[in-house]
């Protein structure tokens, strides 16, 4: 029988008080004594298993910690268990509200983001000039104040030239505190280019709320009070936002309220959602603004909307009632769609029946080109029955009021520099409504349209793996004259750069932090070091102070007097809002009780009212496209989607999804995640090509085998999943995986559907779209 | 234990609640290839059905703590026992690591720990850190070669039933408080008042396997 050598010395401890089984044989066999053997067995069922007294009893030193999460946007309470100095256990804070003090599976990874063995500990300069995917950088490790000297002898350098908008800043998920602080970076330096990844996240889910009631913002549901949810390719228990919020509520509305809400999931694949949900209705891809006109039509053709709330609230009803009627009959958007007229009209008749009901979106069905329309279609049917600032309808979310900052020393330099064109022509007639262009970023960079960039920081950004058409973003960064990447880790983004700064996890750094809209009431969520920060790793937001404070002019200026370092700026910002020792020991701030009901000063169009018809985009296109519109482009409606390949040469639609398991800061170098990535097909460490499997058998496939994905730009290979919860003109991928950077859990694992995804925008709000490529498969 | 299928969403939080509370070591791509990974409770996906009338259950599996447990009968050094209140443990100091357990568990709720170097495996600094510093339980330092389980994290009842809380109101296992949709409810069963209890005299429920009379004391609210 072999013996850890710690179980031995442990015995040896032991033996002195008692003599346990083993010892007894070995005894027994010296001596040929016959003690009762019963005796010393002991009788079973007293807990034998008690723990055996540690060898050296230390008294641990325990400690809870209140802080916030950040492994998503979500930016959840937490309390993480420290012990000696070492973060061993993270749960939710009872305290938040948001979620009510629950926390989703990504928040207990966190231990493994804070003990990443791929993590840097030092700044890293790159000695071999050549840049690629592949190519070795040869990091030397050099100190903080090599670094920040370098950097702001760069920066300088930049503005004396008075070209500081050939700055170009990224930021990826970041605390709120540290995006405060990256925004007023660019401000006072006097660049126009930061670019934050909204671009790659749902801002056609904005720009549709924008249309309707002029909030560019996502949408807030009072999900517990909903009796009735329609999903249109909304994930609500995999990727929607805030994610705690939604696996909270789901459980809240199904047992917890006298009434089971009903949940009916519209999406070409059988997602977790649809697998717990009431009903799954697939749908053809890139239709589902047909039918959400086609629900409104047998809404308003039955009578069934909210009469009151349409007549006073709303604008533009006739002529959205008459585009509807007109085109979108059941029968009709059953040739679109693929679902039976008779389906459409039950759905539609509950969802109006069932009060207060919900219907939301998600990136499936919203991010695809002119998806502002079908985002604004979906939208729309919330307001056809009612379902607005009501229990259980939208809600408007409260901002937190942090306090102000002082005022922004603007110099000349920063003035003449904001005033020139953005890189990702944001607000142009390219697109008009965009507040960001994340993709567009590598073509501009590549032409040096409008102008070349000779600096570029990136923040924990990982755009090269994120966005479409991973290509362009590495060819980008390859050309970039000098990069700065700030992560804790060298993820794909930071192989092209010229110089690393190890950034903090969020168990180690301060910060204030808010959830996006949801809950609808205002929480301020503190982070404060957990743990002491590994190697010597900076907190974002004291590297832009460091930095900040080595430039000349406004710059410097601009960051006097907010407290100087990371802690002293949270207590600044958040002091005026609770006492700051209570909000060391609570970890969060609630503001008032959510109002509903507000009706007279919630929508901010030209009306006043809720618009089914957009005055907002008709003032916008009147400026931008100087007019040329016509009318039916100010009413939500179905465009035909418009795909990237021959329909003949690839037959297939590409459906990349997002499984809950993706942890959203860059990396997935996380076990825990990793081994059980694919819920659904009980596997984790992989990329599964999910076939129907009718379809599959038909390219006379095997289940397991090794396929070729080729659009019209890449192709990649991974393992095919016969399945029996996809459309049959769909491929669904889950992205996330396929990482080439660094990490023994993610280095090689699976592979990434954005590498053949093709190139296309929402040009409304420049959302970059992910579902619109075919693709061809074949055996490998 | 009672698991409600109606407001489980399947994320899996149970899962890696579990590993953190009890240092559960994790797999790799080669260990999931041979079905050698560790876990102490793991969702499971059932599908039936053909597309479009296609359904796919998502079942949180954790140790079933039977009362007519087969991998207590099987256990030849008696390692595996079932306690007083009903939990079923492992001794791991008893365990002979035969896998006899393994073969027995209709639930496959039993796993073997073929990690080798136990001290580089544990002290990896990936790893959170090695619970030694705690202490009493769960596992100061665990070794290969022997077959592991859920516990119900009996280092927490226990603990609580030497301060005099309540159990299944104050402490509960760490997949129960961390369940982010309060599907998961914990409690004596035995009492007619306490929640669990409460909850299965309202609903349907099943118990998985019924047929071969383990008499599991893991419950499932159906929808």
């Amino acid at each position: 029988m072999k013996k850890s050598g710690r179980s031995r010395s442990r015995e040896k401890d032991q033996k002195k008080l008692t003599i346990d089984r083993r010892t007894f044989l070995r005894l027994s066999a010296l001596t040929g004594a016959a003690v009762g053997a019963s005796k010393i067995l002991s009788p079973l069922d007293t807990p034998a298993a008690q723990p055996l007294p540690p060898k050296n009893p230390i008294v641990p030193e325990e400690n809870w910690m209140v802080t916030s999460c950040l492994n998503c946007q979500a930016r959840c309470a937490i309390r993480v268990r420290v012990v000696n100095g070492k973060a061993v256990k993270i749960t939710g804070n009872p305290l938040s509200k948001v979620s009510d003090g629950k926390i989703c599976p990504r928040g207990h990874i966190g231990l493994q983001v804070l003990y990443d063995p791929g993590r840097i500990n030092t700044p890293l300069k790159r000695t071999n000039n050549e840049k690629g995917n592949g190519i070795d950088p040869q990091w030397v490790s050099i100190t903080w104040d090599q670094a920040l000297g370098e950097i702001t002898n760069r920066l300088n350098k930049l503005r004396e030239k008075g070209e500081p908008n050939k700055l170009l800043l990224f930021y990826g998920l970041n605390t709120i505190s540290s995006q405060d602080m990256i925004s007023r970076f660019a401000e006072a330096f006097g660049t126009p280019n930061l670019i934050s990844g909204d671009g790659l996240d749902s801002e056609t889910e904005k720009s549709g709320n924008w249309m309707a009631d002029g909030h560019y913002a996502h949408t807030a549901y009072d999900l517990d009070h909903t009796n009735y949810v329609l999903a249109f390719g909304a994930d609500m228990v995999e990727s929607s936002k805030p994610l705690s919020r939604f696996l909270r509520k789901w459980g809240k509305i199904r047992r917890e309220k006298p009434n089971r809400t009903k949940i009916v999931v519209i999406n070409p694949r059988y997602s977790v959602t649809a697998a717990k949900a009431d009903e799954w209705v697939p749908v053809r891809p890139g239709t589902e603004g047909a039918l959400a006109m086609a629900v409104a039509h047998v809404i308003m053709s039955e009578g069934l909307f909210n009469k009151t709330f349409i007549k006073d609230w709303t604008v533009g009803f006739n002529s959205y009632k008459e585009l509807a009627l007109s085109q979108y009959s059941p029968k009709e958007v059953s040739k679109i769609t693929g679902i039976q007229p008779e389906t459409i009209q039950r759905i539609a008749r509950e969802f109006a029946q069932t009060q207060p009901a919900l219907a939301l979106r998600g990136q499936e069905s919203i991010n695809w080109p002119e998806g502002s329309f079908t985002s604004y279609a979906i939208f729309c049917l919330n307001a056809l029955v009612g379902s607005i600032d009501v229990p259980g309808g939208v809600l408007y979310q409260e901002s937190v009021k942090y306090n102000e900052m002082p005022r922004l020393v603007e110099d000349e330099i920063a003035k003449k520099g904001k005033a020139k064109p953005i890189l990702d022509f944001r607000g142009t007639d390219r697109f008009p409504a965009a507040k960001v262009v994340t993709n567009q970023i590598p073509e501009s960079l590549l032409e040096n349209v409008p102008y070349p960039i000779e600096i570029a920081i990136g923040f924990n950004s990982n755009f090269n793996m994120l966005s479409p058409g991973t290509d362009r973003w590495d060819k980008a960064l390859k050309r970039l004259p000098y990069y700065v990447h700030i992560s804790p880790f060298v993820s794909e983004m930071a192989l092209y750069a010229d110089l690393i700064l190890p950034s903090t996890t969020f168990l180690e750094e301060w910060g204030y932090d808010h959830s996006p809209p949801g809950s609808g009431f205002a929480e301020v969520k503190i982070k404060q070091p957990a743990v002491v920060p590994r190697g010597s790793a900076r907190s974002v937001m004291d590297i832009v102070f460091q930095t900040a404070k080595r430039l000349n002019g406004g710059v410097a200026e601009s960051f006097a007097n907010m407290g100087d370092h990371a802690e002293g700026f949270v207590r600044f910002r958040t002091e005026t809002l609770v006492p700051w020792k209570e909000f060391l020991k609570k970890g969060v701030g609630a503001g008032k009780d959510y109002e509903y009901r507000k009706y007279h000063r919630i929508f901010q169009t030209p009306s006043k009212k809720f618009e089914f018809s957009s005055g907002n985009l008709k003032h916008l296109l009147a400026k931008t496209k100087k007019g040329k519109e016509e009318g039916l482009d100010y009413l939500p409606h179905y465009n035909e989607a418009k795909f990237l390949g021959d329909k003949g040469k690839y037959p297939f639609i590409l459906l990349p999804y997002q499984p809950l398991m993706v942890i959203e800061n860059g990396s997935q170098n996380y076990p825990w995640a990793q081994e059980i990535f694919l819920p659904m097909d009980g596997v984790g460490w992989e990329t599964l090509v999910e076939i129907n499997s009718e379809t599959a058998k038909s390219l006379k496939l095997m289940d397991g085998q090794g396929v070729w994905v080729e659009s019209p730009f890449q192709k990649i290979k991974a393992k095919v999943k016969f399945s029996e919860g996809v459309h049959p003109d769909v491929v669904a991928l889950p992205s996330g995986q396929g990482h080439t950077s660094y990490g023994k859990w993610q280095q090689g694992i699976g592979v990434n559907p954005n590498e053949i995804i093709g190139v296309d925008y929402d040009t409304l709000s420049g959302q970059a779209a992910f579902f619109n490529t075919r693709v061809k498969v074949y055996k490998a | 234990m009672v698991i409600d299928l109606d407001k489980c969403v399947g994320c899996q939080a149970c899962t890696t609640a579990c590993k953190a509370e009890n240092n559960v070591p994790h797999g790799s791509p080669d260990e999931q290839r041979l079905r050698r990974d560790i876990f102490w409770n793991k969702v499971i996906a059932v599908t039936t059905g053909k597309y479009p009338k296609v359904n796919t259950e998502l079942i949180s599996m954790p140790c079933m703590h039977c009362d007519q447990a087969p991998c207590v009968t099987v256990c030849p050094a008696k390692a595996t026992y079932r306690r007083e209140d009903g939990i079923v443990v492992q001794d791991f100091r008893r365990c002979i690591g035969c896998k006899y357990c393994i073969v027995a568990c209709p639930y496959g709720a039993r796993s073997f720990n073929s990690k080798e170097q136990e001290e580089k495996e544990y002290l990896r600094p990936d790893l959170p850190p090695d619970r030694s510093v705690w202490g009493q339980w769960p596992f100061p330092t665990r070794t290969h070669g022997v077959v592991e389980k859920c516990t119900f994290c009996f280092h927490r009842i226990d603990k609580a039933v030497k301060e005099g809380k309540k159990i299944g109101t104050e402490v509960v296992p760490a997949c129960v408080e961390d369940c982010p949709s309060e599907a998961r409810k914990f409690g004596d069963l035995d009492d007619t008042q306490s929640e669990v209890s409460t909850l299965l005299s309202s609903r349907g429920w099943i118990r998985l396997r019924e047929e071969l009379d383990t008499k599991p004391k893991v419950y499932y609210l159906l929808k």
